[in-house]
């Protein structure tokens, strides 16, 4: 090809250029979207640094040290120490690695599970379909929060308490996924494509998984942001009520709950400011990917 | 309308028949009955505790002890609270109100501030004003209720001493006077405003897209050609459009106040039945939990229920069938 317009230069002006695909339009338009932008890079770097928090500081996160009880932010302690005496800054980092954790993980058995419904019942349509959605519907009638509570209370202690938070969270909240994944495979299997694939003998896995999926993508790793930042004010709040991440377990939730107590709340904001800012710029800039990934994928917003 | 309005609900039985399974199994599963939370084995006869156990029927066959919770529950039994020593029904019934109190200025404190900001954007968009709203929006809806609850008692509560930060009522208040439902209203501000801000950043965004977008509308430019005030076409003809399509998340905001009054209740130590909730999970107190999760459910179904109603009477291209 290259070579055949080396030749013709004499000729045509400049070969036909190549339109782009679906995704380098959307990464040329997110990519322009310095507020999403800065949102990611903000995001990376809180992960990184949380990830590699044993490497970054050497206090110890668990133990409790007496003498060191809720001293004010210093050169030794950057943001203080919290009621038993432990540096804030590392537990700030190492429950970062937590929350971030948990909403990652929640959020992929979230998108797997709801992906794989939805999918199957916007697919086959019919009994399957009812039946599915019925099931979804049962699942969304549950008042969450109670449920999750509930479901805590009696596996606590039993299984390790961070995975059962993880399949606890993910099994009760897949069910708005599935609705949206359902809906945009209704609509896209009417397409005549699908039909071709129908009539030449693809298999229903194939179909759904070569042909389906990749056309609704984009609203899967929309709703994957929303979900993300859902599933860390759902651990959060969890483990700020008690219910969520085992108290041994620094997560940024846990390290909120201190501030019930008037004391803390009024007098020692090193304890509870940090973690309570770091959430909210968190979730605040997974929004800001979220409407940017929404634009970018949207073909008739125009930046 | 009627006619799938009446078979959604008769629809709801059978969800209400399963959901009580499913918190009758999940309270047989949790650790304990209500006589080891409560009896200590050291003083009491331990036979005396097999005798009781097996006289209030804790021995009997799964499917024969929910039968018999179940009939009782509907009937209006819900059975007594192993904490309080009082039925269930009159623990609810205390804390209901504040609940309810709660839930209702909430939603009120929503509608108002969703009204005039809303409105104030949609009417002035792209404006510095506008901006600002726009920025508190996007603050309320990122920001996770239980931190919001904590700044507001940090700044409004301790720095300024504008509101209680915890409480339904002021201790020595006669029940009935001005006085007493002044300090109530003063004492569920804050916990409301809190409650309702995820739904006032949603219902002002709302607005305030629908008002730009209806702004555009041919009806709009209609109006204008024919000399109507600016102040009109806002108030009279672009409001009624777009303040209709907000009733549908009226249900969607019952589903956002159950879950949310669990937390914001236990910031403020506000008495209702959120916290209730919380404790009777800590103290195993069964008939009041399981009480409590039906309760709950049945009025997220009813949100539910109400928000696909609702959706039919606004847009009547939606065929309910």
């Amino acid at each position: 090809m290259e070579i055949l317009t080396e030749k013709d230069t004499n000729i045509s002006a400049a070969p036909p250029k190549k339109s782009s695909s679906q995704w380098a339009i959307a990464r040329k338009k997110f990519l322009k979207n310095k507020l999403a932008l800065t949102s990611l890079i903000f995001l990376i770097f809180v992960a990184i640094i949380s990830f590699l928090a044993p490497y970054i500081t050497t206090a110890d996160v668990t133990r409790i040290n007496i003498g060191e009880m809720s001293l004010e932010p210093s050169s030794q302690h950057w943001l203080g120490t919290d009621k038993a005496g432990r540096d804030v800054f590392t537990r700030l980092l190492y429950g970062g690695r937590i929350s971030l954790l948990v909403g990652m993980s929640c959020t992929l058995f979230v998108i797997l599970l709801g992906t794989l419904i939805g999918a199957v019942a916007g697919y086959f349509g019919g009994t399957v379909d009812s039946l599915l959605m019925r099931f979804t519907d049962f699942i969304l009638n549950f008042p969450f929060l109670v449920f999750v509570i509930v479901l805590n209370a009696i596996l606590f202690g039993k299984v390790n308490g961070l995975w059962v938070l993880i399949g606890v969270i993910s099994l009760l909240s897949w069910g708005g996924i599935a609705r949206i994944v359902r809906s945009k495979i209704l609509a896209e299997k009417e397409n005549e494509y699908i039909i071709a694939a129908v009539s030449i003998g693809c298999s229903p896995a194939k179909i759904i998984v070569k042909h389906l999926l990749p056309n609704v993508l984009s609203t899967i790793i929309v709703q994957a942001t929303i979900t993300f930042a859902s599933m860390i004010v759902i651990e959060s709040a969890l483990s700020f009520l008690g219910f969520g991440v085992p108290q041994e377990i620094p997560s940024w939730g846990n390290m909120l709950d201190s501030a019930i107590e008037p004391d803390v709340l009024q007098f020692k904001l090193w304890i509870w400011m940090p973690p309570a800012i770091l959430i909210t710029i968190t979730i605040l800039s997974i929004n800001f990917i979220g409407e940017g990934l929404k634009d970018a994928f949207n073909p008739k917003s125009r930046r | 309308m009627l006619k799938y309005a009446f078979r959604r609900i008769l629809g709801m039985i059978p969800m209400l028949f399963l959901i009580s399974i499913v918190v009758f199994t999940l309270a047989k599963l949790m650790p304990g009955d209500s006589f080891s939370g409560e009896i200590d084995p050291t003083k009491t006869n331990p036979q005396y505790i097999a005798e009781m156990r097996e006289k209030l029927g804790y021995n009997d066959p799964l499917p024969q002890q929910y039968f018999r919770w179940i009939g009782k529950f509907v009937e209006g039994d819900f059975g007594k609270s192993t904490r309080y020593k009082i039925k269930v029904s009159e623990v609810i019934s205390e804390k209901l109100p504040n609940t309810l109190l709660l839930g209702f200025s909430s939603i009120i404190i929503t509608y108002i501030l969703a009204f005039f900001m809303g409105l104030y954007s949609g009417r002035k968009p792209y404006t510095v004003a506008d901006n600002l709203i726009g920025g508190l929006n996007y603050l309320g809806l990122s920001i996770p209720s239980f931190i919001a609850g904590v700044f507001a008692i940090f700044l409004f509560s301790f720095t300024l001493g504008w509101f209680p930060s915890n409480g339904s009522i002021d201790i020595g208040m006669t029940e009935g006077t001005f006085e007493y439902w002044l300090s109530r209203l003063h004492h569920v501000f804050l916990p409301a405003v809190v409650l309702g801000l995820l739904s006032t950043a949603s219902y002002t965004q709302f607005l305030r897209n629908d008002i730009i977008e209806n702004s555009r509308k041919d009806f709009v430019r209609t109006a204008r050609a024919k000399g109507t005030t600016e102040k009109k076409i806002y108030n009279v003809h672009i409001l009624r459009n777009s303040i209709i399509p907000l009733i549908t998340f009226l249900g969607f905001d019952l589903v956002a106040i159950i879950s949310g009054a669990i937390i914001t209740e236990t910031i403020f130590t506000y008495p209702g039945l959120g916290q209730l909730f919380l404790q009777s999970v800590g103290t195993r107190d069964y008939p009041v939990l399981m009480t409590l999760t039906m309760l709950f459910s049945f009025l997220t179904l009813i949100g539910n229920l109400l928000a696909d109603i609702l959706y039919g009477v606004v847009d009547p291209r939606i065929r309910l069938d």
